[in-house]
């Protein structure tokens, strides 16, 4: 698409202005949305589409990717070229911003996801990743997330070098593999006609039953009466399931973290024992050496001594780092949880008195 | 009636004369026919409409969703846009085009299927027949839905409006027929709700954007509202107390089941109840801070490496 990078090219023309802000269409919102909710419990992916403008990313459209696009990988782009074009075709902003994923209660730090943003932001600097949790909008509060990530971790994961050292050299820990922006969310003005009228669409139902159209169905129960009535999921007190579902994710992930431990503290020793077998065996050197030259025979044969024994690979420890994030991660959704559920636990315990 | 004009406009009580003659037994109660909206569809065809090319004042396109078994009920779950060109004398819709978006639909959604077409705009006119035709046909044996948007705000409402279409005529011309209309609902699930929730609150600011809100806020909302609720309910029976407003029945039923539902739980027992349900909590939150603590150390001793 020359046209759109020429586009771009012009708004930014550096492109050296960072993202600090993410702004979503209302209609994106509500696409992603309505995918993401689709498609429970699979996990699925999408397109998102739009300009930078002075450093907000606006996202002003998207469409969902086909769930099998693991063995098909030419079908899948295929379907993206397809859909850009016809999306063209209506003046959509076809200049590919970034993806969304959906997923179920935070999880989703893993290493497909890392690859992939990766690859988007080799490919597009300026693009972002919005993780949409399903589990957690339908408690009332719809949760979305826009991620990029940063610097730091793009230069290790190009370099593939996941020492210990090298991430203390680049000063990276869990908690900054992903940087997160903020959203706003826009509606147009037409949109905003739209909200002020399905708040009132009750009324019209009087004014309309004459000639059959009604805006709400006749049928439909006196309690439901304006779509944009208050709902009070947000009050809902059942707190076992989340905060269970919370902690046995918390629970396999923590075995996993103490799974990789336990690689690592293998490594360690296996590490330990080859310097200590080094260190005999130059110690060994040393005194024969030294008998030789005091018996006056030339000195033994320099070998090369890295090559006897070779000291075992750090295994990466990118999945320990992904794993620590993604325990930080459920101990954060829990205490946010925690938050107002005890708000509502003792709204209700004055409640009951 | 039978003239040559190509299209006919009547109005509803014309259903049993006009058309019963032709159409199929079905059509005889229009009322039986329903349908469906999720809130997504309206932003999309707003969104199209905003986008529409320079002179042109209404957008069509596709709408797709699932089909009760019998065909009586419609569940618009999407749409997508279909370019088209009005002239005075003529109408192209781009056929090719609406073909390659629905292949492209079934591979992400193969469950939703064609159901009808939109419009922006209230007005039904002689192309719209013609249009109608042609996804009547996309269709087959189920009934094509109409829905019109009216994006221009007569009478300042954005009016949404649904139709299905009946033969009109003895001979069954593409452009002879008329639209019914039929009754609409809003529908939409628990997160879609959420993602309103929070599109309404933009609805007021000036600029028309907002931020998302944490759980508390949101929380300290929802609590906001109840209280007015409350408020208002209380102020409502008083002054049917005070003989100030006539008592509504209905509304004291309401008012009734509302309180009844209340659940009443034995006080010690509800104590228990609340203590353990406190306790758990507290002890999640500590061990949650704890093992963040633990990840925290851990990070810190990495670098002593």
């Amino acid at each position: 698409m020359p046209s759109n990078k020429e586009l771009s090219a012009a708004l930014d023309i550096e492109g050296s202005v960072p993202i600090h802000s993410v702004q979503l269409d209302a209609m994106v919102v509500l696409k992603i949305v309505k995918h993401c909710r689709e498609s429970i419990p699979a996990t699925v992916t999408g397109q998102l589409m739009g300009l930078d403008v002075n450093g907000v990313l606006e996202v002003t459209h998207s469409f969902p990717m086909p769930k099998n696009n693991q063995d098909s990988e030419d079908d899948a782009s295929n379907y993206q070229v397809q859909m850009m074009r016809c999306l063209r075709e209506v003046n959509v902003d076809d200049n590919s911003v970034g993806w969304y994923q959906s997923t179920n209660m935070g999880n989703f730090m893993n290493q497909s996801l890392i690859e992939h943003q990766f690859e988007f932001q080799q490919a597009l600097s300026k693009s972002v990743l919005i993780i949409h949790d399903v589990a957690r909008s339908s408690m009332g509060n719809i949760n979305l997330r826009a991620l990029r990530l940063t610097p730091a971790f793009m230069q290790l994961y190009k370099e593939k070098k996941f020492s210990t050292e090298a991430l203390t050299k680049a000063k990276l820990t869990f908690s900054n593999i992903f940087e997160e922006l903020p959203i706003t969310i826009r509606n147009t003005a037409l949109l905003t006609a739209l909200l002020y009228e399905l708040e009132t669409a009750d009324e019209s139902v009087e004014v309309s039953t004459s000639h059959l159209t009604t805006y709400k169905s006749t049928a439909s129960t006196p309690a439901s009466k304006s779509v944009l009535a208050p709902s009070f999921d947000v009050l809902d007190l059942s707190l076992d399931p989340y905060v269970a579902k919370n902690l046995e994710n918390l629970m396999d992930t923590i075995d996993d973290h103490h799974q990789e431990q336990g690689n690592y503290a293998y490594w360690q020793r296996s590490v330990e024992r080859e310097n200590k077998k080094k260190a005999a065996y130059l110690l060994n050197r040393k005194t024969e050496n030294a008998r030789r030259a005091q018996s006056g025979q030339a000195p033994l044969a320099n070998e090369d001594v890295d090559a006897m024994f070779k000291v075992p690979v750090e295994p990466s420890r990118l999945d320990h780092l992904l794993i620590s994030g993604q325990i930080d991660n459920y101990c954060k959704q829990i205490n946010e949880f925690a938050g107002p559920t005890l708000g509502k636990l003792f709204a209700v315990g004055e409640l009951q008195k | 009636m039978m003239d040559n004009s190509s299209t006919l406009h009547l109005a509803l009580p014309a259903v049993h004369t006009a058309a019963s003659a032709t159409a199929p037994p079905s059509l005889a109660q229009p009322r039986a026919f329903s349908t469906s909206v999720n809130p997504l569809v309206f932003f999309s065809i707003l969104d199209h409409y905003l986008r529409r090319n320079a002179g042109q004042d209404r957008v069509i396109g596709t709408l797709l969703g699932v089909r009760s078994e019998d065909g009586s009920e419609v569940e618009i779950k999407g749409c997508y846009p279909v370019p088209h060109l009005e002239t005075e004398d003529q109408v192209e819709v781009d056929m090719e085009y609406h073909r390659t978006m629905f292949e492209l639909h079934k591979q992400v959604n193969p469950k939703e299927v064609i159901v009808g077409w939109y419009a922006t705009g209230a007005a039904l006119n002689s192309y719209s027949a013609l249009i109608h035709d042609f996804y009547q046909k996309e269709v087959s044996s189920f009934h094509a839905v109409h829905l019109t948007m009216d994006t221009a705000l007569t009478n300042e409402r954005l009016g949404v409006k649904t139709y299905i279409s009946a033969p009109v005529g003895i001979t069954s011309k593409a452009d002879n027929c008329m639209f019914i209309p039929i009754p609409c609902d809003v529908k939409y699930f628990k997160a879609e709700r959420a993602g309103l929730e929070l599109l309404a609150n933009a609805k007021s600011t000036e600029s028309g954007s907002t931020t998302l809100l944490s759980d508390m806020d949101n929380l300290e909302q929802a609590v906001i509202e109840v209280q007015k609720m409350l408020e208002r309910v209380s102020e409502y029976v008083d002054s049917v107390l005070a003989g100030t407003i006539p008592a509504n029945n209905t509304v004291g039923r309401y008012l009734m089941d509302t309180v009844s539902v209340v659940p009443k739980v034995d006080a010690a027992e509800f104590e228990k109840m609340f203590n353990s349900h406190l306790q758990d909590l507290l002890m999640v939150i500590y061990l949650a801070n704890m093992t963040r603590t633990q990840l925290a150390v851990a990070k810190r001793l990495e670098k002593l490496m």
